[in-house]
């Protein structure tokens, strides 16, 4: 056991100290920074800041409340400036002191419409602006309780549930689809990366010979396991430091968007995430190190798990009918295969309720070959270690007493 | 009791038999000689006896027995193909190696650190293995050999790499481990080694055991009725009893008539009046006793 701890130790000082590792680590988020910051210039740089003018002839706005100061400089209040006449109004737009006006007719009370006067549409959050900025002057609004013009800004939020109650879908719950996704996403690439370090790393090992002062010391069994558990190691690191990132960027952007301090998410799937991610990691990482006992050269074994990483993303290529169906045949099917089981179940899981047990069966096929795996891996290194510069076929492995 | 003992063991990979029925003994107390040219199955013999694979036939007992994880940690290993890892600190990579050993990694680092200032390794620990020189790294891979204190070290070309002092400071580490009475299997081409260093040998060839036992044995076997004499006034033309006198490296080499006896040649020196400083039978070197065989086995093979 010690020297189990002793691999795992090694396996992931050497990789997790590494200034690939480094690069690795800080790209992901690096790289959605500059998404975010890019987005977040586009849409500073676009907001016209210009004010709008009205013209009322209803007498809503004749001694007008002002809308409050807005903090936020992706939204900043629009000045909304009252004008006579008509052509006061127009003369102010091509001059371009206004981007639009309005114009509140006299019938406003009976047909709550308005007219809007532009030569380029204002932007939607400005609009709102002003049915805000109108709604808040009106009479019958002043005189509702503060809880029902609470009830009033917040607007409907729709919320649909099955039939048996099961399942509810809220209209501002899109994180509940758009988490499943990102979720998938974050465990392909950590699988991959960390993956692709074990790989390279017994390849290396065959080439400069260490493998075998490795099998002198320690049985494969135990340098398989060690390997396989620094290796999780490796990109769990990757993964937890990543959804630190995450976490701190949404505490960061709800100081923005409010709508992001409502996202939660269910203990329930978290414990069914880890119950179908873990296995999978054994399994993934157990096949890399069984390409990496098989192949000679780092190139090659690198191609040769194309193998596996194509296969675990046909759910995302197949998304549109997971989603439409995701208790249909081919979801089913999918999340069975113990290669694209992983994605499918957290996808599936995002839009429907699976019943527990196809999850049950799906964790224990995942675990089942993720044992399987091991025991191949296992194999595969006997094999590569009779066979140094030669390549193996899996029938090799598979058939060949050592 | 014997720290190896095989007993008819044969491995065959696809079309070739790389070991055939081959059976020998290595003790404790003994440098054991493992020769035969490139190809003879040597490799795969040690292979099997570290159990990296399985005999097709045969029997193998390893300090006593079959190999278990235990015994991994008895026995100290120098592959041909040196392996260190290449992108860490040497000092880590040692330790490491030691723990898989099943070595404490205090007590690892204390030895490890008497072992490096022995082969002056001690202040390039802190440099990745792959800035170290060949030799460097040929000597650390040694210490990963020797520094849990095997009973059964196996070498294979331990000197390829070393300049003569440190080939030297190897060989007095491997006879001081004999001394100790640790087995040492050493394979290597380097006959002159063998020669100074081997107690037995085995020599093989297409995984046949060809010859096999004591240096002593082997070379008198070998010895010819040839007498090496070193003379301190010039030799006679003719001596009665000797067919030719060829000279070599400030010796002669007297071959004698099929008939004659050294006793008869000392005496006929004697009395023709040469002062010897030395008169002893010829040992062939080991290394034509290797190329002999090899090539009258290679002969066979043609016919």
């Amino acid at each position: 056991m010690t020297k189990v701890w002793h691999i795992i130790k090694n396996e992931y000082i050497k990789h997790v100290f590494q200034k690939r590792f480094l690069l690795s680590l800080l790209s992901l988020p690096g790289l959605v920074l500059i998404m975010v910051g890019l987005g977040l210039l586009i849409g500073f740089l676009t907001i016209d800041r210009t004010p709008v003018g009205y013209i009322d002839r209803s007498g809503t706005l004749s001694n007008p409340v002002p809308l409050e100061e807005n903090s936020s400089i992706f939204e900043p209040t629009i000045k909304f400036k009252p004008f006579e006449n008509d052509s006061q109004a127009r003369e102010k737009l091509d001059e371009g002191e206004i981007q639009a006006y309005y114009i509140i007719n006299e019938d406003y009370p009976q047909v709550l419409a308005v007219d809007l006067v532009f030569f380029e549409e204002p932007a939607s959050e400005i609009q709102d602006q002003f049915d805000q900025f109108v709604k808040q002057n009106l009479d019958a609004y002043q005189e509702l309780d503060l809880q029902i013009k609470e009830r009033l800004e917040d607007g409907s939020i729709i919320t649909i549930s099955s039939l048996d109650g099961s399942r509810e879908i809220r209209q501002d719950q899109w994180y509940n689809i758009f988490i499943p996704f990102v979720a998938g996403l974050l465990f392909f690439v950590v699988v991959m990366t960390s993956g692709g370090y074990l790989l390279q790393a017994v390849v290396e090992e065959k080439e400069n010979r260490t493998m075998e002062i490795l099998v002198t010391s320690v049985t494969p069994t135990q340098l398989m396991t060690g390997k396989i558990i620094g290796n999780i190691g490796v990109g769990l690191t990757q993964l937890i430091i990543w959804l630190l990132f995450g976490w701190i960027g949404l505490l960061i952007a709800g100081q923005f968007f409010p709508a992001v301090q409502d996202i939660s998410i269910s203990g329930e799937f978290i414990a069914v995430l880890l119950l179908v991610l873990l296995p999978s990691f054994v399994m993934i990482a157990a096949i890399m190190a069984a390409i990496g006992a098989t192949m000679t050269e780092t190139k090659e074994a690198q191609q040769v798990s194309s193998l596996v990483s194509l296969p675990m993303m046909i759910p995302y290529y197949l998304s549109s009918t997971i989603m439409m169906n995701p208790n249909g045949a081919l979801a089913t099917a999918l999340s069975y295969f113990p290669i694209t089981a992983p994605i499918t179940l957290i996808m599936r899981m995002g839009f429907t309720v699976v019943p527990a047990w196809q999850i049950a069966i799906n964790i224990a096929i995942l675990i089942l070959f993720a044992i399987l795996a091991i025991w191949f891996a296992g194999k595969a290194f006997r094999m590569g270690m009779l066979r140094y510069g030669k390549k193996l076929s899996i029938k090799e492995v598979l058939r060949k007493q050592v | 009791m014997s720290i190896i003992e095989t007993v008819n063991i044969s491995k065959r990979f696809g079309d070739v038999q790389a070991v055939e029925n081959l059976s020998f003994e290595v003790q404790p107390g003994e440098i054991f000689g493992l020769l035969g040219p490139n190809g003879a199955g040597k490799t795969t013999s040690i292979r099997m006896i570290l159990d990296i694979f399985k005999p097709d036939k045969g029997e193998i007992r390893v300090l006593g027995g079959p190999m278990t994880d235990e015994k991994k940690n008895r026995i100290g290993y120098l592959p041909e193909e040196r392996g260190l890892y290449q992108e860490i600190p040497l000092e880590r990579c040692l330790i490491f190696l030691a723990a898989l050993k099943g070595m404490e990694e205090g007590l690892a680092s204390s030895k490890l650190k008497d072992y490096m200032e022995h082969f002056d390794l001690y202040q390039y620990r802190d440099k990745k293995v792959k800035e170290l020189s060949k030799g460097m790294q040929q000597k650390a891979q040694l210490i990963t050999t020797l520094v849990h204190d095997p009973e059964l070290i196996i070498i294979d070309e331990p000197f390829t790499s070393l300049d003569p002092v440190n080939t030297e400071m190897v060989k007095d580490m491997l006879q001081s481990k004999r001394d100790e009475g640790k087995a040492i299997i050493m394979s290597t081409h380097q006959m002159n080694q063998v020669e100074e260093l081997c107690d037995r040998i085995l020599l093989i060839d297409h995984g046949h055991r060809v010859l096999y036992g004591t240096l002593q044995e082997i070379q008198k076997d070998f010895a010819s009725q040839d007498i090496m004499v070193t003379p301190l006034s010039s030799l006679p033309d003719a001596i009665e009893g000797v067919r030719e006198i060829r000279k070599t490296n400030g010796r002669f080499r007297l071959v004698l008539d099929e008939m004659a006896k050294p006793n008869l040649i000392l005496k006929n020196l004697i009395n023709s009046g040469v002062e010897l400083t030395e008169f002893e039978n010829a040992v062939p070197p080991l290394n034509e006793i290797f190329i002999k065989f090899v090539k009258e086995l290679e002969g066979e093979e043609d016919d």
